[in-house]
């Protein structure tokens, strides 16, 4: 079943185009993550899709259903835009109580069950503005998950969490996701996003300019076998006669970059010891996203 | 109208904890003491040829150490601090969304937006009654200490108090236009500033009627003789322009893209 279905959503704001014809679909269960540079149009997304802004052009459908003033599973989506802010004078139960009233829930034990799920208990009577980034951070996020949504809009979950809270939110990601939930994620800590995302789309410049799955991402991630030996320029012609794609790199490495090289790596530490070659070092390069990123927007640019 | 009572309820658990509700109490209970104040000097001749400019304000008034009179005087604070304490109340609980940040987390829940917006909007009218009623008890104290004579029936007094309330909290019902559209409380602050010297100058040239912020202040008695310039279409002015405020509110919380 499609959660979230965009069609050809555009904004404007004066002359600025913050988002340019996006469509995309999320399946239920799905941890989509969404990638843009600042300004690329996220936050629009993300605010177009919760009802707050309304697109010139273009429709949303969450649940099936068409996103009008009159939408009524607003219990089924959790959020959080942009930094999350409390109420300041108020702990961090009361910052919930007033949500638990706000979405009519029935059970205040909620309230308690998401301050421990998002270990907040030793916080919980503690003013929100004396809470540390990490735990305001964490404050937000109860405040999305306390009613269980199905589907969670998230933007930039895991900004100003240290490590130990990035490694719990990412679990907690996975655990909600493979309890059926829905995630649509923004980030721009893009190797997070990677570890956590099933699909990933990336927006530059108000549009959407790839947009695939975790798997396809791996096929078209950079792949190269990097060597070094004690002859490089010798190495590379004797890699170059058996039709190995070899360069030496201004940084003095071998690079090769077929997919023979790739796929046996060792069969290639093999033949340089055959040709009385050693080599020093044999690696697997795979470019991580953060490079597979700016190389496509650079690319679309 | 579950719903309806939740949201008040989660705007009350907002409040609870605001040092700005002890701020409005405080500064609103001014008038009660002021007033007592007034009492103490003109019961006592030497302190009355000591005060200088306060006993020549006390004379001018016509102030007598009496309920009426001290009521008068309540009324009268009504009229005009009630303006700015309850534009400062409905500045805070409509503005305060946008300084704290948490305007976003009240756009996309199952409780409508009116609905969020009424509860604000009852919780300024409980906190401005609540002002009103709470200086009504200090000046009952304060007038039980000092013996105060009853030289009429109170019931007419207390009568145009709470109608002067009830005009005051109208003429602040537009203030929230101004903290939603400006996004924080620093637009009505501004604006219920600038209506209260507009008021002064409108009503020194004569058409203080026809201004809605100078309505609550007149009724109280304030302006003194401008009172007689209020009539029927005085009242009308305030009660649309407070349903146009309410109205907009409303429309523009409603319809406006919320990028903050």
């Amino acid at each position: 079943m499609q959660i979230v279905r965009t069609d050809a959503l555009s904004k404007r704001f004066g002359t600025t185009t913050a988002t340019d014809g996006i469509s995309i679909q999320v399946e239920q269960g799905e941890i989509y993550g969404f990638l843009g540079l600042n300004g690329a149009g996220k936050t629009t997304l993300i605010r177009i899709l919760l009802g707050m802004i309304k697109p010139d052009i273009g429709s949303v459908m969450l649940f099936g259903k068409l996103l009008t003033p009159g939408f009524d599973q607003w219990n089924d989506i959790g959020y959080m835009v942009e930094t999350p802010y409390a109420y300041p004078n108020l702990s961090v139960k009361e910052n919930l109580q007033v949500y638990n009233k706000l979405r009519g829930l029935k059970r205040s034990s909620l309230v308690d069950q998401v301050i421990e799920k998002l270990k907040l208990s030793n916080y919980r009577d503690v003013k929100a503005r004396l809470l540390s980034m990490g735990n305001q951070q964490r404050l937000g996020l109860a405040k999305a998950l306390m009613h269980q949504p199905k589907l969670l809009i998230l933007d930039e979950p895991i900004n100003g969490l240290d490590p130990e809270g990035i490694v719990e939110v990412r679990t907690l990601l996975k655990e909600l996701s493979k309890n059926g939930s829905t995630i649509f994620l923004s980030s721009h800590i893009l190797g997070e996003v990677a570890k956590v995302a099933n699909r990933i789309g990336i927006v530059h410049q108000g549009k959407l300019i790839k947009e695939l799955s975790i798997y396809e991402l791996n096929e078209q991630l950079l792949k190269k076998v990097i060597v070094q030996t004690n002859q490089n320029l010798k190495a590379v012609h004797e890699l170059a006669s058996v039709n190995h794609e070899a360069v030496l790199t201004e940084e003095g490495e071998i690079e090769i970059t077929d997919r023979a090289a790739i796929d046996h790596p060792e069969y290639i530490s093999k033949f340089l010891v055959e040709k009385d070659l050693p080599p020093k070092q044999v690696r697997l390069f795979t470019e991580d996203l953060e490079m597979y990123f700016l190389r496509t927007i650079r690319t679309k640019s | 109208m579950k719903q309806q009572l939740f949201a008040v309820q989660a705007e009350l658990i907002k409040n609870r904890r605001s040092k700005i509700v002890w701020v409005t109490f405080i500064a609103f209970a001014l008038a009660p003491v002021m007033g007592g104040i007034f009492i103490l000097i003109i019961r006592d001749p030497e302190a009355l040829a000591k005060a200088g400019g306060l006993a020549a304000k006390v004379k001018a008034m016509g102030f007598q150490p009496s309920w009426n009179s001290y009521l008068s005087v309540l009324t009268q604070a009504v009229g005009v601090g009630g303006v700015l304490v309850s534009g400062f109340v409905a500045s805070w609980i409509f503005g305060r969304e946008y300084s704290d940040g948490t305007a976003k987390d009240l756009l996309s829940l199952p409780v409508s937006r009116t609905k969020i917006l009424n509860a604000k909007f009852i919780v300024y009218m409980i906190w401005s009654v609540a002002l009103v009623i709470s200086n009504l008890l200090i000046a009952f104290l304060i007038g039980t200490i000092l013996h105060l004579d009853l030289v009429e029936n109170i019931w007419r007094g207390l009568g145009e108090y709470f109608v002067t309330t009830v005009l005051t909290i109208l003429a602040g019902l537009p203030l929230a236009f101004f903290a939603i559209w400006g996004r924080g409380y620093l637009a009505p602050l501004g604006f219920v500033s600038l209506t209260i010297v507009i008021a002064q100058i409108i009503t020194a040239i004569g058409y203080g009627s026809f201004f809605p912020w100078a309505v609550p202040a007149l009724y109280s008695g304030a302006g003194g003789e401008y009172k007689a310039d209020l009539n029927s279409l005085s009242y009308l002015i305030l009660i649309v322009t407070s349903f146009a405020g309410y109205m907009a509110t409303i429309t523009y919380w409603k319809f406006a893209d919320h990028t903050k």
